[in-house]
């Protein structure tokens, strides 16, 4: 079970505390995808894990094993790093071959090793070249051919994909998911893309000033955050925040804001909420548009309505704040024409305490 | 209808073509293309300019006496009006046995000096990499960099009084041995120790910097993805800092050997005499003494000329090797 443990993991430099106690349990062959805003600590903490960085505080196992004062080279992990670390002396098989000619491998070891991950990462043909002479997708397939080729027993990616332009990301990370699905090693991938974190991983972690805020899969992320933060990090556009107030309606729960209602599930912690001022989340994705003929609907200015094809991003505004909407279009374009509001069934809006951000418990969309 | 097309003047087709031509013809003239290139950039050949002209001043210009070394020169007639003697100088040159015996030390105690003084200050740099305590590192090489800021007077001067046979710390720790004082500085087999020692003491520290600014210059993740691989700092050392500063350390080597009859000059002076003249005299001291001291100008050019032309077929050759075995040169 090569799994990866942190409890109470913590990194101060000096009096400054960047990272503050993060308990965190990576499954063996799990893809765990760190993610956040910069400077939140994603860095900081997968180095530690790498041992480049000093454990503060807090126990770090790997396998089962106490890794704390353990050197980076016992911990049997490989990092890959954003601008790719190649040696520009080397080729790129003599790159490939760095970590194990360190550990003193048969030469037949290597040649052999060196070839198979050629093969996987289909570098065969650049084996001659120097870093220099490659394009930034190729050297991205070097550093990772440097990871694999020691087999170890954890992957670790820091933002591998960030110097790539956004075509060679998307084909780039299909190449990750299909090499992961292929190695299963377990892996830890730091970004702050929320599309990467969304499509490489498992279980995401979405960290804020040195703290964990939630994990989860993908999809829990997406539909049930809990917090402002999380809901406001994870999904493009990002999802709209509304304040308002509960109050009582005929059918349960309703938030009011300005001259709008909207009917709200009917949730215990929703029920006993009212006259509580809250923040209420509601995702792009999850409105109907509406026009003039549609009853209950909640009125929005539109400023200006983005075609992009199959779908159209509406961007409105609602009380003076922007709100964005997404639908499709197709069959819809006469309705798009005459939008003048949205509807959405009452249990696909979050509603957040608006002093603290923190999700009202009992709220869950299934998945 | 009052307008009938008129083929004869400019049609589009015309116009493009004739707009091809002229470009076609102005491209043909390297004049023009130097004018054009001239007054697009002609702020960078502004900043170039005070260099052009400490070049033609200091380094052309005199080029001009060069001439003397094919002359039978007397200050009287001047440069120009002075007898063409053809390689008469030469000739002379290469039956002085003073010369030939110049020649040679100089080519030994080069030899030396790169052999023992081309690695320290890499060895140096890469020492001083290798210190975790800024504290010590700091002071450490504030005290080989002072040398170098030392008058080489004062410098032969320590030399000299260390070396001294009665109060020099040398021969009083030899005097401890119980070895008997010997006199270091007349005794022509160890001059070229004494001189080649002097030198890296006095400069390799110095020398160091472009090395350590070199290594500075290696990125960081290159070592922590090494550490991660598993390599000890003897290992990164070898495999990592060593390869990274290679380019420098070539170009490096291809100046000092385009400079390798360059022989401090005043160091000699200041540490030979006439008992040491044996190894200790050099080409540019030889030069010093039959031209300056002895007047024979014309004599004296022919030897720097030889000096300056070797000093150019080495480094020709040095840089041409370095671009054929390593994409490494200085132009
Ligand atoms: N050597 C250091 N000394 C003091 N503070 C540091 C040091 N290294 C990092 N920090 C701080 O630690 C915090 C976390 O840094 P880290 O590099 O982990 O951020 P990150 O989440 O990876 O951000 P990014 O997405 O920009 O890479 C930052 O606020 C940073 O300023
Ligand atoms: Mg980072």
């Amino acid at each position: 079970m090569s799994g990866v443990s942190l409890k109470g993991i913590v990194k101060a430099y000096g009096a400054l505390q960047v990272v503050h106690g993060i308990d965190l349990e990576v499954q063996e062959k799990e893809f765990v995808v760190l993610v956040g805003p910069s400077g939140c600590g994603k860095s900081t903490t997968l180095r530690m894990i790498a041992g480049l960085e000093e454990i503060s505080d807090g126990d770090l196992t790997i396998d089962g094993r106490h890794v704390n004062r353990v050197a980076p080279k016992d911990r049997d992990v490989a990092m890959v790093f954003q601008n790719y670390a190649l040696y520009p002396h080397l080729n790129v098989a003599d790159n490939i071959a760095f970590g194990l000619r360190i550990r003193k491998e048969s030469k037949e070891t290597i040649a052999s090793s060196v070839e198979e991950v050629g093969g996987i990462l289909g570098l065969t043909p650049y084996l001659e070249r120097r870093p220099a002479d490659l394009s930034g997708g190729q050297r991205q397939r070097v550093a990772m051919g440097r990871a694999i080729v020691r087999r170890p027993k954890v992957f670790l990616f820091d933002e591998p994909l960030s110097n790539l332009d956004a075509k060679l990301r998307t084909q780039m990370r299909a190449e990750i998911k299909r090499l992961h699905k292929r190695l299963g090693v377990t892996s830890i991938y730091v970004t702050h893309d929320q599309v990467e974190a969304m499509t490489l991983a498992d279980r995401i972690v979405v960290m804020h000033d040195g703290r964990i805020e939630q994990i989860g899969s993908p999809m829990e992320l997406f539909l049930n955050p809990v917090n402002t933060f999380v809901a406001g990090f994870l999904g493009s556009p990002p999802m709209n925040m509304v304040n308002a107030r509960i109050v009582a309606g005929d059918l349960g729960p309703v938030a009011e804001f300005g001259d709008n209602k909207i009917q709200l599930d009917q949730v215990a912690s929703l029920q006993n909420s009212v006259g509580q001022d809250v923040v209420l989340g509601i995702r792009p994705e999850f409105v109907t548009v509406a026009d003039d003929t549609v009853p209950h609907r909640v009125s929005v200015e539109v400023d200006l309505i983005e075609t992009l094809g199959s779908e159209a991003l509406i961007h409105a505004s609602l009380q003076g704040d922007p709100f964005v909407i997404r639908t499709e279009t197709v069959g819809q374009m006469n309705v798009l024409d005459g939008i003048s509001g949205f509807t959405i069934a009452p249990h696909l809006i979050r509603v957040f305490d608006a002093k603290t951000g923190v999700s009202l418990p009992g709220q869950a969309v299934g998945q | 209808m009052s307008t009938d097309p008129d083929f004869t003047g400019p049609t589009t087709e015309n116009l493009v073509f004739d707009a091809a031509e002229a470009q076609r013809r102005r491209r043909g003239s390297t004049l023009v293309r130097i004018g054009d290139h001239l007054k697009r950039e002609w702020q960078l050949y502004a900043m170039l300019l005070p260099t052009i002209l400490w070049l033609i001043i200091f380094l052309y210009k005199p080029m001009y006496g060069l001439q003397i070394a094919f002359k039978d020169y007397s200050i009287f007639r001047g440069v120009a009006d002075s007898p063409w003697i053809g390689l008469e100088h030469f000739n002379t040159l290469f039956n002085n046995d003073q010369f030939l015996r110049a020649v040679k030390n100089t080519v030994i105690i080069s030899f030396y000096s790169l052999l023992f003084g081309f690695p320290m200050p890499i060895l140096l740099a890469l020492m001083f990499n290798e210190v975790l305590n800024q504290t010590f590192k700091k002071s450490a090489q504030t005290i080989v960099y002072l040398p170098h800021f030392i008058s080489s007077v004062i410098i032969a001067g320590i030399v000299i009084t260390a070396f001294s046979p009665s109060a020099g710390i040398v021969n009083t720790v030899l005097g401890w041995l119980g070895i008997d004082s010997i006199y270091f500085l007349t005794k022509p087999e160890w001059f070229r120790p004494i001189f080649v020692g002097t030198g890296i003491w006095q400069e390799a520290g110095f020398q160091s910097i472009v090395y350590l600014a070199a290594i500075a210059g290696v990125s960081p993740t290159l070592y922590e993805s090494a550490v991660v691989d598993g390599a000890s700092r003897w290992q990164m050392m070898w495999k990592i800092t060593v390869p990274s500063i290679m380019p420098t350390i070539i170009i490096m080597l291809i100046i000092r050997i385009g400079n390798i009859l360059e022989v401090s000059f005043e160091m000699i002076i200041l540490l030979y005499q006439p008992a040491t003249y044996e190894t200790a005299d050099v080409v540019n001291t030889f030069i010093y003494r039959q031209g300056l001291q002895g007047g024979q100008y014309d004599f004296a050019a022919a030897a720097g000329l030889f000096n300056a032309v070797v000093a150019f077929v080495l480094v020709m050759t040095a840089n041409t090797i370095s671009k054929r075995y390593s994409r490494t040169s200085l132009w």
